[in-house]
């Protein structure tokens, strides 16, 4: 038997208004609430009200047999519930299916595994309660912010007591990919560790609409094939990617929501085959072997690694700044100044300021700012104003 | 070649690029430079200068005078020098005669004011003088630099058919505004019709290309825009008295620079930030103006007016700055911002420079949006990470110029049309 372990990554940062230096001092509104609001219906209408729509239908014609898991990000699901409730309605129908597995994360969706221990602590309770909260789910996966996975970070995960997985990437440095495709002991912890497939999972959410890609159109059938190919050769086929994939990062117009409605009918033509949740998967397989992951990797860009976050001196100088303020926080016993230090460790400020590939047309898609100039411009305008606010109150 | 501005006298980047490029040039051509003062101190491989101020003196430069008398440059109307020094506009029509004696020639261009309330007669003596000494030559090519040698260049192609060439370091427009042409304006007709005689343009920035474009109606095929360049030079830095930060202009004070938005901008910063000032090295008709402004803004103390600085003094101050400003109106490329670069100086540039083109590391603004640009002053004065990442990245660009590239491109720019 060989199953196929879907994930997808639900994320929707807030982003920062265009705070000058005028404003240092006398605005604490950091949030460019018209810009979250729009991008937030976009989003919704473009992916998640109509891919819910489409799983929900397609677990429901395939009676048990098609599973997936998402994880959602704490800044996600409150945006959802101010500005498109409908979408957590549509996340609790699926949830209720039984096929659907909600996994735990930051609630902030930050780097705090790797600057701040006590930080991610707290910033991962506060999403489990998030989860308990609205869809009454205490889980038992998790999945670090960009997938940032080491034996520290697995220690700490294991520490918390919640949980028995968590998921990383397989990366190439770490394992070959079609060795990934097992069931692993994370480090000397007792987790079990799921590492994914990064070519089957990259052929859905980078190539699939790629027309000089040499095995363009991508079809179900063919997909299928290629995962059929591995039957007695692989355990568990983890594919992980962000859901806005569909139809948001690739429109509707490119097949992928055909591609996706399809693919599950061609992988189970092979009675080899199935689809099980993370938590279904370690239950099904004996773990292969223990796993040591001595420095951090994550899913992002050709590294693997931290660097589209914490590589330029902007990133460095940022951090330093940031979680130089967690004394203050603390200090101060606020839970406002504890949320908006926690918003504004979401990881996407300090991705806006990447100049890694300063021409890459991804990354320029995804930031809202003009350049990685004016993003930690406006970060640091914006701790600056809030390091003067909180020692105000202290 | 037909230039006007050649070192070691210089009153902006005309002859700066003159020199980097022709110099670069010489690898890939033959190439006679004809300019209205050479000095002798000053030679270059592969280039022969040709300077009027030796006009028939030497063998390259014989020079049969017309029997005709013409009326010498006494005659001419004048105006007072200081009101219109080129790059400055000259907006009215001013009557011109060449003079064509040899020696009244020499007189006229050996000085070292290359523009001066004359420049008009300069331009027409230019014109003469260069169609006659270059008929006796043998080239393919005539390449002409902005406007001052526009007139030379046409009379010598319909003298002779070959291709023209022009470089356009700066229009008209640039240096007095758009409303050039609309008014009576010799410099605006000359550098049209000469951008409308050539065969290829080549501007220095696309945005002088789209200036040329809009206001002297020239069909885009011609153009073929080559940035300038900067050669590698070693650089140092010194250490400043006392902590405050230095935010530099550096340039002409003229209403092309955009002076007023630089004291905008120096207000606007100075409301919430003190620990700065600002030096101006320049002089310009808006000099006077600036003072006035900032000074009934309360701010007049903020600023170091340094007046005209040489070289030396420019890059002592190069190595002192914090950041490099320049807030122009309409500038066709800026070279001192790739200068002030090589000095590790994060630059603040307006979207209308020519240079921003090719300094992605540069922080942008319209000319006009001065609470972007003390946005961003205040974020280079105050918050490290961006400094040292602006200055890393921006020595990988700098690095990567040179005015051989440039010389290849004009090279090939030449091929097109021989």
């Amino acid at each position: 038997m060989t199953s196929i372990c879907l994930y997808f990554q639900i994320h929707q940062p807030i982003r920062l208004k265009n705070y000058t230096f005028f404003q240092i001092g006398h605005d604490h509104q950091y949030d460019d609430v018209q810009l979250n609001y729009q991008i937030l219906n976009k989003v919704a209408d473009r992916c998640y009200l109509p891919v819910n729509a489409l799983l929900l239908e397609m677990i429901k014609k395939h009676k048990g047999k098609f599973k997936v898991a998402f994880s959602i990000s704490g800044v996600a699901l409150e945006q959802f519930v101010q500005y498109r409730p409908e979408v957590i309605t549509s996340i609790r129908r699926l949830v209720d299916t039984g096929c659907v597995e909600i996994l735990s994360e930051t609630y902030y969706h930050s780097l705090a595994s790797v600057y701040s221990p006590e930080e991610f602590t707290k910033q991962v309770k506060k999403h489990r309660d998030t989860i308990k909260y609205l869809f009454d789910i205490e889980p038992t996966t998790f999945r670090n912010t960009e997938l940032v996975y080491s034996d520290a970070v697995a220690t700490q995960v294991a520490n918390m007591g919640y949980y028995d997985t968590i998921l990383a990437e397989g990366a190439p440095q770490l394992i070959e990919n079609d060795d990934a495709s097992f069931v692993f002991k994370a480090g000397e912890t007792d987790l079990n560790l799921l590492l994914r497939h990064y070519k089957l999972s990259d052929d859905i959410a980078f190539r699939f609409p790629d027309q000089s890609w040499e095995h363009y159109p991508l079809t179900p059938e063919k997909f299928a094939k290629w995962v059929h190919a591995l039957d007695g050769k692989a355990d568990t086929i983890n594919l992980f990617m962000d859901y806005e994939t569909f139809g948001e990062h690739k429109g509707a117009e490119t097949g992928i929501l055909e591609f996706l409605r399809n693919m599950p009918e061609a992988v189970l033509a092979n009675e080899h085959f199935s689809f099980l949740t993370p938590a279904e998967t370690v239950k099904a397989y004996k773990v292969k072997k223990q796993l040591d992951v001595p420095s951090e990797i994550t899913w992002a860009d050709a590294e693997r690694d931290l660097s589209g976050w914490n590589h330029n001196h902007m990133q460095k100088d940022a951090l330093k700044k940031l979680y130089g303020l967690e004394v203050l926080i603390k200090e101060s016993k606020s839970r406002e100044f504890a949320d908006i230090f926690g918003r504004l460790q979401t990881s996407d400020h300090l991705y806006y300021m990447s100049t890694k590939y300063w021409n890459d047309g991804v990354r320029q898609t995804f930031s809202p700012y003009k350049s990685p100039y004016d993003a930690y411009i406006i970060f640091m305008n914006v701790l600056s104003d809030f390091e003067q606010l909180v020692k105000s109150n202290l | 070649m037909l230039g006007w501005e050649f070192p070691p006298i210089l009153t902006g980047g005309l002859g700066t690029a003159c020199y980097g490029l022709s110099k670069a040039l010489s690898n890939y051509v033959d190439l006679t430079l004809i300019i209205p003062r050479a000095e002798k101190s000053l030679t270059l491989d592969g280039v022969k200068i040709l300077g009027l101020n030796y006009l028939g003196l030497e063998e390259e430069l014989a020079y049969e005078e017309p029997s005709v008398s013409y009326n010498t440059f006494t005659d001419v109307t004048y105006v007072d020098a200081n009101l219109n020094p080129y790059p400055m506009g000259i907006m009215f029509t001013q009557i011109s005669k060449p003079v064509l004696r040899a020696e009244d020639v020499r007189n006229l261009y050996n000085t070292n004011e290359s523009y001066g309330s004359n420049i008009m007669d300069k331009v027409a003596t230019y014109a003469e003088v260069v169609t006659k000494i270059a008929l006796n030559k043998e080239f393919d090519v005539i390449h002409a630099h902005d406007w001052i040698t526009y007139p030379a260049a046409v009379k010598l192609k319909e003298a002779t058919g070959k291709p023209l060439v022009l470089h356009i370091h700066s229009l008209e427009t640039d240096r007095v505004g758009t409303h050039a042409k609309h008014q009576v304006n010799a410099v605006y007709e000359i550098e049209k019709k000469g951008m409308e005689a050539a065969d290829r343009l080549i501007p220095v920035s696309h945005f002088t290309k789209s200036c040329a474009m809009n206001h002297y109606y020239i069909p885009e095929h011609k153009f073929h825009p080559v940035y300038n360049a900067i050669d590698a030079e070693p650089t140092f830095r010194l250490e400043k008295q006392g902590n405050e930060k230095i935010v530099l202009f550096l340039g002409r004070i003229t209403f092309q620079k955009g002076p007023e938005f630089m004291a905008e901008t120096a207000f606007k910063l100075l409301q919430r930030y003190q620990n700065v000032r600002f030096f101006v090295a320049g002089i310009g008709d808006q000099l006077q103006k600036l003072k006035d402004t900032t000074y009934a803004m309360g701010i007049y103390d903020k600023f170091i007016f340094a007046g005209f600085l040489n070289k030396p003094k420019v890059k002592e101050i190069l190595a002192q700055a914090d950041v490099y400003f320049m807030p122009s109106v309409s500038e066709p490329f800026g070279l001192s911002a790739l200068e002030a670069a090589q000095f590790d100086i994060p630059s603040v540039l307006s979207i209308q420079s020519g240079v921003a083109e090719v300094m992605n590391h540069a922080l942008k603004a319209d000319y006009w949006d001065t609470d972007r640009f003390a946005n961003y002053i205040y974020a280079l004065l105050n918050y490290e990470g961006i400094r040292n990442d602006m200055i890393e990245n921006t020595e990988q660009e700098i690095d990567a110029m040179s005015w051989d590239q440039s010389a290849q491109d004009v090279h090939k720019v030449y091929q097109t049309c021989v």
